[in-house]
């Protein structure tokens, strides 16, 4: 095939995390000649999702190699990737029972109909109930999870996106959303006086739940009410923190407990302006799909940032990946050209992600803050129960460890075989993961190989630890990079993308001022070969569109 | 309106060239674009078909040119119900990856996807590869086989027809897959437990 790519463009865009995506797409969007390179083989960067075997493999991965060329600067450092990988296996290489009584043929064949997950959504419903009656002790090897590698979507950043955040607007305004299917987080949780229980989010559910008395609901639905409608009551309450804003309200401390912790995502400190804003955030988004106000991307987050080149693509960018050879050639402190793999490609503009910095401009930095994060693989959820549940777990900040987010997905969610369900923590760091996680494990978890055994915790089969570091390109201002040389940041703690989209729009406007930030797709029935496209009938679908949505805001 | 039963979604994938575009757009819409160049703005074409009386509507997505560099997204391959593999019969080198296209294709696409080989470009005098060598590759990995000229306009009709009567099969057998329109999705799922996912459009 040949491998040789054209060599002007606009724009070069190097890395494809999902800032980087964005902005691919956005440009490509607008006519822009877009050319999009990783030296990864695959999509997303430090946001990707991989399935089991890559995502272990990222633990003994070589750094970027280095490669001899004087012209150039290569790209790649160690500063903004992922950092302190490690993974651990809790249980045994192969199930003996197995191998004594099949051929590993058969067996192969078997493991593979005990995980066959049905891909098509609408299968779903049959197969969402977990076979309760089984009782197959330890029947996971290494060898059966290894088996099925493929079917694991492992996101290095698991988001969830609030069904009226910015970024769903975006999805729809932009007609991205054709490219992904999302599925609604069914529970929210808290830990509250040491043990599981169900945040009440909607009517329904405050008025079903019966852990909350009468009138504590009358003062939550009162309470949600006035926080809804009201703007600007709480002008007065600027200095206090949330919490004595809630102690105030007379809240019961259970409420407090669901509110402060739970649906604003804050701690004791927390000022009452942001707690307010975030408890808005999760109100307004109540009502649109499912039974909380989140949604998670099928198949994994790292979908997202695939969803943006492709768009990108079908406007014209080209795409490239596994380039292992590609720097930067500067010329009057301007970046000129970039290097791939002996070609000298041509731009007017330059992106880069964060860990494609050359090391150059990275030495003298000093990442600030990182996010911990461990994934788990476990035979069962944390809060059984008759259907399978994509579970947001909100876990307090206490004792001087911080808040952290705990997702669990099933398999209905397209990102781990069936009778199995990933486990995903996610924390500001304070000190390592394993020690930001520990007292979740000790209190909700145990691992498999353990020597003690309580049935009411879900076993680890596999656990895994990683920090990510939480960039910001307001950092590398002092490094004199090139003026045309953009820098995209990594991942942040932030649940949703609303920031990523900001950042990636703030990039944007900087290159093309004046330009449209991902204005509609259109959709396949709307174009005419050969001839001009109709406007008119433009301006109508985008007004049924917007029927639709409000439509849809009226659910409430 | 639409007022089809059945929706489904078909992806093309093969090396640049070997006329996946071509065929796509000899189907849905009659005619064989002259010429190279990707069309700017494309992402899939619809064409909706009758088969027994139903109407069955076909998404039919091409690749945006993300294979010319081995870069297409996994999540192309993603909730395809069926899935054209196409190599060009006159270019021996388009025969050879398709090893690697399976690979991709075992990867990312569901187990269950229905798979068909196609070999394009039969009005060509300088065939390189033999109908039965395409026939036993196909045999090989259970995937349908045809043989296709979107130029002339042979075996594309049948082609697209095979995958729609096949699909309404199967999707009658278990009586799924099966789509409504998209806005009723979302209000089918709002404000009570859905097991479905959300389509956002």
């Amino acid at each position: 095939m040949d491998n040789t790519l054209p060599t002007e463009f606009d724009i070069i865009i190097i890395g494809t995390g999902l800032v980087e995506s964005i902005i691919s797409a956005a440009a490509s969007r607008i006519g822009k000649r877009v050319l999009h390179v990783d030296t990864n083989d695959y999509y997303g960067g430090t946001w990707a999702s991989f399935n089991l075997k890559s995502l272990q493999e990222q633990g003994t991965k070589p750094n970027e190699k280095q490669f001899e060329n004087e012209r150039c600067l290569q790209i790649g450092n160690d500063v903004f990737s992922i950092q302190d990988f490690s993974e651990k296996w809790h249980i045994i290489e192969h199930n003996e029972k197995e191998n004594v009584t099949q051929t590993p043929e058969d067996n192969e064949k078997q493991l593979v109909e005990t995980f066959e997950d049905k891909v098509t959504i609408q299968d779903e419903s049959k197969e969402a109930k977990p076979n309760v009656n089984e009782t197959k002790e330890n029947s996971f090897s290494r060898d059966s999870l290894l088996n099925n590698s493929r079917k694991f979507n492992i996101d290095l950043v698991p988001k969830l996106h609030f069904a009226r955040g910015e970024f769903v607007q975006l999805l729809i305004s932009s007609n991205i959303a054709r490219y992904a299917e999302y599925r609604s987080v069914s529970r929210v949780l808290t830990w509250v006086n040491n043990t599981l229980e169900v945040v009440p989010c909607s009517r329904s559910d405050v008025f079903a739940n019966n852990r909350v008395s009468v009138i504590e609901k009358r003062m939550l639905m009162k309470l949600l009410t006035s926080l809804d409608e009201d703007d600007d009551n709480y002008k007065d309450n600027q200095d206090k923190t949330f919490l004595e804003f809630l102690k105030e309200k007379k809240l019961t401390p259970n409420l407090i407990h669901f509110v402060l912790y739970a649906i604003a995502r804050s701690t004791d400190t927390t000022s009452c302006s942001e707690g307010i804003a975030s408890t808005k955030r999760f109100l307004n988004s109540l009502g649109r799909f499912g039974k909380t106000p989140f949604l998670f991307s099928m198949y994994g987050s790292g979908e997202t940032t695939q969803a943006f080149c492709r768009l990108s693509a079908v406007f014209g960018g080209i795409f490239a990946l596994d380039r292992a050879q590609v720097g930067l050639m500067i010329e009057d402190d301007k970046v000129t050209k970039v290097f791939c793999q002996g070609q000298e490609i041509c731009a007017e503009h330059f992106v880069l992600g964060a860990e494609k910095i050359p090391k150059l401009y990275t030495e003298h930095l000093k990442v600030n803050s990182y996010i911990s994060r461990a994934v788990f693989i476990t035979e069962s959820s944390v809060m059984p129960s008759e259907q399978e549940h994509l579970t947001l777990f909100m876990y307090p900040a206490e004792n001087g460890k911080p808040i952290v987010t705990v997702l669990e997905l099933g398999s209905l969610t397209g990102t781990c075989p069936k009778n199995l369900f990933l486990v995903h923590l996610t924390a500001k760091q304070t000190t390592t993961p394993q020690e930001d996680f520990k007292h979740i494990i000790d209190n909700l978890f145990q691992f498999n190989d353990q020597s003690t055994e309580d049935i009411r915790k879900p076993k680890i089969l596999w656990s895994c630890y990683f920090s990510l570091p939480e960039t910001n390109s307001s950092d590398l201002k002092g490094t004199n990079h090139p003026p045309n040389l953009f820098v995209a940041d990594g991942p942040d703690l932030d649940l949703d993308y609303d920031l990523t989209i900001k950042k990636a729009k703030d990039i944007f406007k900087q290159i093309y001022p004046g330009d449209e930030f991902l204005p509609r797709a259109p959709d396949p029935e709307e174009i005419i070969f050969g001839g001009e496209e109709n406007e008119k009938e433009n301006v109508e679908v985008t007004d049924t569109l917007q029927k639709d949505t409000t439509s849809l805001n009226d659910n409430n | 309106m639409d007022d089809y039963k059945f929706l489904f979604k078909v992806v093309l994938v093969g090396n640049a060239g070997v006329g996946k575009t071509c065929l796509v757009r000899r189907f849905t819409q009659g005619l064989f674009p002259p010429g190279q160049g990707a069309t700017i703005g494309v992402d899939f074409m619809i064409k909706t078909v009758e088969v027994g009386n139903e109407k069955v509507k076909l998404q039919i997505w091409d690749t945006a040119g993300q294979e010319r560099f081995r870069s297409i997204t996994q999540s192309y391959y993603r909730s395809a119900h069926a899935l054209i593999l196409v190599y060009d019969i006159s270019c021996q080198p388009t025969f050879d990856c398709l090893p690697d296209w399976l690979r991709e294709i075992e990867e990312y696409a569901s187990s269950k996807v229905l798979r068909v080989l196609v070999g394009n470009k039969i009005d060509r005098e300088d065939r390189e590869i033999p109908t039965h060598v395409g026939e036993e590759f196909a045999e090989r990995h259970n995937m349908y086989f045809l043989e296709t000229s979107a130029k002339e306009s042979d075996n594309v009709e049948r082609l697209f027809m095979q995958i729609a009567e096949d699909l309404m099969k199967q999707a009658r057998m278990t009586n799924v897959p099966r789509y409504d329109s998209n806005s009723q999705n979302i209000n089918d799922s709002s404000g009570q437990e859905s097991s479905c996912c959300n389509r956002l459009t």
